[in-house]
């Protein structure tokens, strides 16, 4: 053999960890930025990284990835693929890339934080590699929706929404900030790699992909998809850092990470991708439910993952699979019922086959979410438009920056849990939102969420002009229903189908 | 509303699109991608005053280096994710391709015992040299006010992760040739403890431990990179050649392909910094502190190259004949 083997060399090319002379340990690894859990240096050499990648191999095998997407989307760009999508397909496609794209971006930064100033060695190549494949992510989510901009205004916002004050932006930017931009290390590994990325990207990138390809949206699905085998493998950095921290008595401070980011990630979820699978996503499409997804994707996969690395559910973990019947059906009729403050067109999603198919997947659905969609309906087909728009301001929640909802029907189940700290009064969607504000209240506590800011005179003029202004959309941008309510005509037909009769 | 209020779609992204010119993939791709300075007081959406918030206001957006419009920057390669493994990958197959090729012809049985000695001391530790620009080149990018400044850092941290690669990879290689020479074994005791490498522990261990963003990104491009570059892979290189090691030479030769990139972007960004009154002298300044350092640097480890003339002098002015060429 003329050339070593990978493995050869390996373990040498992340044998870096060296005692500083000239500084001390905690000025190299500032804790707060380290996050070493009073662990010394030495504790974290023992970290062992179960996806192993070389940097020749890595250069290699990325170019060899980004040939196939961009060459898929070379050779489809004249298909009209876009111009001839689904509406609702259309919004898929603009609330993934604005709420996605840069965010990626983003995290490229959060693997650099893992780079520096983690002490285990091996965690510091792999986030090497791990803030390249953000780099990949941001630039090409930019690359490819960049060339729909000049057919389609909203398309600016896969650039443009993470500058925003949009809410939707506010709560995204409030989720990826604290969970990956404003921690340390370990944490950022345990937070983002772990918990959001293990599931959560999974659940995003195959899920929706599988949508994708349904749609004949290969350039998308392709892209997507992509993206998912990197993430599959920095998903793995966080893995071996819990290993280490359970090791050495930590499986707390371990356990409460997981806890956080899990939960924050699915609210996150329910208004991104519950809406876009089992709403805008055309029926024909639908590869499995929203739920189906989370229950594949996340449950098991979670379920399995924290039990091979000897952690525990969360504390939460049958509300939460209980939350998976209803909580993104609200998120989806609040969007829509805001339609206005979003750069996508949402579509309603609620034609009587459409019904059906919620009805089938949520049993229960018409007597809960339907009869809401009841009244909409018939204010759309009665032409009364300003009423299927709101009047009066959510309530948001302080932790996941989401209306504060509840289940309606016979059941109506909406509880807001307050919490006073330093004299202000906030406001949480549920138990487990203000747990998690109580888990660091400093962390959280100068926040303002959007209805704070408008109650605090932030938004002027105080109506939805000036919030529209705030947020910097504008018509062309603002969202409306996505088939320009066609998809009411049906209610139309049936209804004087009835009074003929 | 009337009609013309309607916002109608833009050729290219909306802050692109005041200009009149067609944006390239590269600024489509790069430009104005960080969201943390919209607001002020909190570059991210937590508490203003929680602890990272205020590292970036204090570190990032309170550097002494200032400049109205750091997002104008530009890398003059223009290098893009896309491009660079593109880049790489052949630079890596041209890499590998002599490590396969001299190893068919037994190159390093060929070299002398005491220049494997030489190898162990002042080669296979580098790896430890290497990492510190990795690290640094991280930190540089996580801080940088503007996404093309970043990814140039970023970039710049996986060719030191490149370099490092190279090293450990030969090490085991030597290894292999002169079993007894502590190769894969005694790295780490000659970077922590041997005269050669102190002055480059000393100056990368303070370096990365410069938290302002302008002071860092000045000190690792102005001072310690070069410094690495002119002693370690000038100098070693040079010595290499020197004692039969071909092989050595290409490699250094192979890095320093990285390394002029690298100083093409940090010519750019000084040219950027420099349009701002008061930069200069605050670059000066930092120059004028680190300098002494960095010269202990290259004293100390081209002291272990006497078969290289004047290595030492050499380096030091090509330090400053870089820094000179950028105006400072």
């Amino acid at each position: 053999m003329a050339l070593l083997n990978r493995m050869d060399w390996y373990n040498l090319a992340r044998t870096t960890n060296w005692t500083p002379a000239y500084v001390t340990e905690d000025e190299l690894f500032p804790p707060e930025l380290s996050g070493g859990f009073g662990l010394p240096a030495t504790a974290w050499e023992g970290y062992d990284e179960p996806y192993k990648q070389t940097y020749p191999e890595y250069v290699k095998v990325q170019r060899e990835k980004d040939a196939g997407a961009y060459s898929v989307k070379a050779a489809l760009e004249r298909s009209q693929i876009f111009e001839n999508a689904d509406p609702g397909w259309k919004s898929v496609m603009k609330a993934h890339y604005g709420a996605i794209a840069r965010g990626e971006y983003a995290a490229a930064s959060a693997e650099a934080r893992m780079m520096r100033f983690s002490k285990a060695p091996g965690m510091r190549n792999m986030a090497t590699l791990g803030c390249m494949d953000e780099i990949r992510h941001g630039q090409i989510q930019l690359f490819f929706p960049h060339e729909h901009v000049s057919k389609d205004r909203q398309m600016d916002w896969a650039y443009k929404a993470y500058d925003t004050n949009e809410w939707a932006m506010i709560a995204a930017r409030h989720f990826f900030d604290d969970i990956m931009m404003t921690r340390d290390a370990i944490s950022v590994s345990i937070m983002l790699t772990f918990s959001f990325e293990t599931g959560f990207t999974n659940m995003q990138f195959l899920g929706l992909a599988a949508d994708a390809a349904e749609a004949g949206d290969h350039t998308f699905a392709n892209l997507i998809s992509s993206i998912q085998t990197d993430e599959s493998r920095h998903a793995q950095i966080g893995g071996p850092a819990l290993k280490v921290l359970i090791e050495n008595g930590l499986k707390d401070e371990a356990q409460k990470r997981v806890d956080i980011a899990v939960w924050t990630a699915w609210k996150l979820f329910s208004v991104l991708t519950g809406p876009i699978m089992d709403y805008y996503t055309p029926l024909e499409h639908r590869k499995q439910s929203f739920k189906e997804f989370m229950e594949e994707w996340i449950v098991a996969q979670f379920e399995r993952a924290l039990t091979d690395l000897g952690l525990d559910l969360p504390w939460y973990w049958d509300k939460f699979i209980a939350d998976l019947n209803d909580t993104h059906h609200g998120m989806h009729m609040g969007v829509y019922y805001w339609r206005p403050t979003v750069w996508w067109n949402p579509a309603a999603g609620v034609t009587p086959e459409e019904r059906n198919w919620l009805e089938q997947k949520y049993p229960g659905w018409n007597d809960t979410w339907g009869k809401c969609w009841d009244v909409i309906i018939d204010n759309v087909v009665d032409g009364n438009m300003a009423l299927t728009f709101p009047e009066t301001l959510p309530m948001v929640c302080n932790m996941c920056q989401l209306p504060i909802i509840g289940t309606p029907g016979n059941g109506w189940n909406v509880q807001d849990y307050p919490l006073e700290y330093n004299g202000r009064l906030y406001h949480f969607g549920s138990d487990v939102d203000r747990w998690v504000f109580q888990q660091d209240p400093a962390r959280y506590a100068g926040h303002l969420n959007v209805v704070d800011r408008f109650l605090a005179g932030m938004i002027q003029p105080m109506d939805l002009s000036g919030a529209l202004q705030y947020m910097n959309i504008a018509p062309g941008e603002c969202g409306d229903d996505a088939h320009n309510y066609a998809w009411a005509e049906t209610y139309r037909a049936m209804r004087e189908l009835k009074l003929a009769s | 509303m009337t009609e013309a209020q309607v916002l109608q779609p833009l050729k290219t992204w909306s802050h692109l699109a005041k200009r009149r010119r067609k944006p390239s993939e590269y600024e489509i791709v790069s430009a104005n991608l960080h969201y943390n300075n919209r607001d002020p007081e909190a570059p991210y959406e937590t508490s203003p005053d929680v602890f990272m918030n205020r590292w970036y206001k204090q570190n990032t957006f309170g550097s002494a280096l200032r400049h109205a419009d750091w997002n104008a920057f530009r890398d003059p390669d223009e290098v893009i994710y896309r491009t660079y493994n593109l880049m790489q990958d052949g630079q890596e197959t041209y890499v590998f391709g002599l490590f396969d090729q001299f190893n068919a012809r037994e190159h390093d049985v060929a070299l002398d015992a005491a220049w494997a000695n030489r190898l162990a001391a002042l080669f296979a530790p580098a790896r430890y040299l290497f990492h510190t620009l990795q690290m640094a080149s991280a930190y540089v990018g996580q801080m940088s006010p503007a996404s093309t400044i970043t990814n140039c850092n970023y970039f710049q941290m996986a060719d030191s992760f490149r370099w490092l690669s190279h090293v450990a990879y030969r090490t085991v290689e030597l290894g292999r040739a002169f079993p007894d020479a502590g190769f894969g074994r005694d790295e780490r005791a000659h970077w922590e403890n041997d005269a050669a490498w102190q002055g480059f522990r000393e100056l990368t261990e303070r370096a990365l431990t410069t938290w302002d963003w302008g002071e860092a990104i000045v000190v690792l491009s102005l001072l310690v990179k070069p410094a690495v570059e002119e002693a370690v892979l000038r100098g070693l290189g040079e010595s290499g050649r020197h004692n039969g090691d071909t092989l050595l030479g290409m490699l250094t030769d192979a890095w320093l392909v990285d390394a002029a990139r690298h100083r093409r972007w940090t010519a750019a960004f000084i040219a950027q910094a420099l349009e701002t009154e008061g930069n200069a002298e605050t670059i000066r300044g930092w120059i004028a502190k680190w300098e002494p350092l960095a010269d202990r640097a290259i004293d100390a480890f081209c002291a272990e190259l006497p078969d290289v003339v004047d290595a030492a002098a050499r380096g030091k002015a090509a330090t400053r004949t870089f820094r000179q060429s950028l105006g400072l």
